[in-house]
């Protein structure tokens, strides 16, 4: 079985009268372990689907079963159960609470779970070691560079062992030293194991997954393996 | 039990120091003001109370007066300052106000000063000459021993009462009821020591010595005249009626024809007790607005900062549900945070609205002000209660706001 099967997905925003209508009849499934890239340029309805998968939006039309549970039929609840159980989010622009130390962002996870308090500590501490960050837990975002802002991201989507991590033009913002370090764990992280997609409109960072899904006006334009993956080796040393 | 939305919002509160600081500050500051002023009021009332007393709205007065003027005996010392002496006021005209329908009781009063001589200890004192039936007309309560009877009074009794303080210059902590004191060289046994009363329109109550009228104006003064009579209507409402009755019938007893050459004056307390008590009316009104106002400034001072909250921390909110916050849990973090806000302006408030009306307390009393330091309950009571009201209702609102949001939607807010 798929971890994500979508079937004849839509998406339409409705705002007052003006409909926009984003994604159009898209078929596809990802199983566990993949590493799929969905590449396609500025507009194409990347980020609308990233948030569907990630249980942040809901399709107006189609299926999108995960694991098996047809996720239109869940509420809200559930939905904020399956954002804190399943998938750990890398957003382009980072996202970290301001004013909170890196220890306590990689936590906030962890806190809507039924992690006992003890433990939180712990597991985000193993996280932000495995993002070579355990010297910077308790400083604050704006003490960081955006390479390591995007590594405690990283450490935050990972610290709830998520089904799915997600990652939206996580090296946008970043120099291309640093987004190969953010690439490179990427990679990592699914050679353990994780299930990793990620969002981008550059080719070449697209060749690190293991397979690109093009869009383009909402509509898929090709689905294949990458021929030549690239692979960011070495570029993890720099940061210890 | 819980304690992730405690510790959530601990963590949100640092993170928002200057805010959660000043959103204290005001919720205190509208308690402390709350009940700072109600503290004060309650002094106020207990030092114009104890001013009232004095001022017995039931009390009608036959005071001696100059004819053709308007100066009555307490306006020139009893008419000793002028040197002329009115006496015409006498026992006749007692028995005609004790005889009014409306008059509940009444006694003669006479005053004067001489030296009180206990063994070694000599004292010069003020006399008051007052009626057996004193308590009957006004405040007079006995510490020790008892009040003169009236047969006593009638009999001439060389007896006397003294004040709370006069006992204590003379007797030390002696007991002194059925001791020996020399008036004018004359015996007096005492049969009982007041309790303390205070300075009373600026004479010192304490340091007198009371004895029964008849005896002081035969045996002491050697006279056979009042200075003032008092006495006690049963009904206010017309009391009116019953000055003009009373008017009339000293005029007559007195011989005058002419209103004009009154050597008496019939008065109420009426008028000063109605204007103390609307100044207490209106001191009143006045606090209660204040209290308004200030209840008024700081809740709309904590909505502003809570809502603005809200509305600054729509990515906070979105992210936090983004990473698998339930719409339950941003509530509980929101009104965690307003308790928190709420507890701690709660205890900072009351604390300094304690302290600040401990200050005015001392202020009051070094300037002499028979002033009362009290924490009504009931402005703890209004203080706690809206201050919850406040936490409620403007921790509610923004919370309720903040749970509703859309993950989606809050975080695409830039
Ligand atoms: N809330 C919304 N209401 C209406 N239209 C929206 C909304 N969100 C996105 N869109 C529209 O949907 C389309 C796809 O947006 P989306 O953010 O998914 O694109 P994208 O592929 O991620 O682009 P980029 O590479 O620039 O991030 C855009 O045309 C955008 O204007
Ligand atoms: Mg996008």
């Amino acid at each position: 079985m798929a971890l994500i099967e979508v079937k004849n997905l839509e998406k339409e925003y409705v705002n007052e009268a003006i409909v926009t209508h984003v994604l159009y009849n898209l078929n596809f499934k990802i199983d566990k372990g993949e590493f799929v890239a969905i590449m396609g340029p500025s507009g194409s309805g990347k980020s609308t689907l990233m948030h569907i998968l990630g249980f942040l939006d809901k399709a107006s039309g189609g299926q999108f079963i995960f694991n098996g549970r047809d996720v239109s039929t869940l509420h809200d609840d559930e939905l904020a159960e399956m954002r804190s159980s399943q998938v750990g989010f890398v957003f382009q622009s980072f996202n970290l609470l301001p004013r909170t130390t890196v220890l306590e962002n990689v936590i906030l996870p962890l806190v809507y779970t039924s992690t006992p308090a003890r433990k939180r500590e712990e597991l985000a501490t193993t996280a932000l070691n495995s993002v070579g960050l355990s010297h910077r837990l308790n400083f604050l975002p704006n003490q960081l560079s955006g390479g390591e802002k995007q590594r405690v991201a990283i450490a935050r989507a990972l610290v709830n062992d998520p089904a799915v991590i997600f990652a939206d033009e996580p090296t946008g913002n970043l120099d291309s030293k640093s987004g190969l370090q953010v690439m490179q764990i990427l990679q990592e992280l699914n050679a353990d194991g994780h299930t990793i997609i990620l969002v981008t409109h550059e080719k070449y960072t697209a060749e690190h997954a293991k397979r690109i899904l093009r869009i383009k006006d909402g509509e898929i334009i090709s689905d294949e393996l990458v021929a030549n993956r690239q692979f960011a080796t070495g570029a993890k040393e720099l940061i210890k | 039990m819980d304690f992730t939305p405690i510790k959530l919002a601990l963590t949100a509160l640092r993170a928002q120091k200057t805010r959660s600081v000043l959103t204290i500050l005001g919720m205190s500051i509208g308690i402390a003001v709350v009940i700072t002023i109600m503290a004060a009021g309650k002094g106020l009332d207990h030092m114009v109370m104890g001013q009232l007393d004095a001022f017995s709205p039931n009390t009608v007065t036959v005071e001696v007066k100059i004819p053709s003027t308007k100066k009555t005996s307490s306006d020139n010392a009893m008419g000793m300052a002028t040197g002329i002496t009115i006496t015409t006021l006498k026992e006749k005209d007692l028995d005609t106000l004790r005889k009014h329908p409306n008059i509940a009781a009444a006694y003669g009063f006479v005053t004067g000063q001489a030296i009180v001589k206990y063994q070694n200890e000599a004292k010069t004192s003020l006399l008051f000459g007052e009626g057996y039936n004193l308590q009957e007309v006004e405040k007079f309560e006995i510490a020790s021993g008892r009040m003169f009877t009236k047969d006593e009074e009638e009999s001439l009794a060389q007896v006397a009462v003294l004040g709370s303080k006069m006992y204590e210059l003379l007797f030390g902590e002696e007991n002194a009821v059925g001791k020996t004191v020399y008036i004018k060289g004359k015996p007096f046994r005492v049969i009982g020591v007041a309790k303390s009363r205070g300075a009373m329109m600026g004479m010192d109550m304490d340091k007198m010595v009371l004895l029964p009228a008849k005896t002081m104006q035969k045996r002491v003064l050697g006279i056979d005249y009042y200075q003032e009579l008092i006495a006690k209507v049963k009904d206010r409402t017309i009391i009116k009626q019953t000055v003009a009755d009373l008017e009339t019938a000293v005029r007559e007893n007195h011989d005058i024809t002419d209103p004009n050459k009154d050597d008496f004056a019939v008065n109420t307390m009426e008028e000063a007790a109605t204007m103390l008590s609307s100044i207490i009316n209106g001191l009143t009104l006045l606090l209660v607005a204040l209290v308004c106002v200030s209840l008024l400034v700081g809740g709309v001072g904590i909505m502003n900062i809570m809502y603005v909250s809200v509305t600054e921390r729509t990515f906070e909110i979105g992210l936090r549900k983004a990473l698998g916050a339930k719409s339950r849990d941003i509530l509980k973090q929101f009104l965690a945070e307003a308790i928190i806000i709420t507890v701690a302006g709660g205890i900072f408030g009351i604390i300094s609205g304690a302290a600040f009306a401990l200050a005015i307390y001392f202020i009051a009393v070094s300037y002499g002000y028979d002033w009362a330091y009290a924490v009504p309950i009931s402005s703890i009571i209004l203080a706690i209660s809206f201050s919850a009201a406040v936490g409620l209702i403007f921790g509610l609102y923004p919370a309720k706001k903040a749970a509703a949001f859309d993950p989606m939607v809050a975080l695409r807010k830039e």
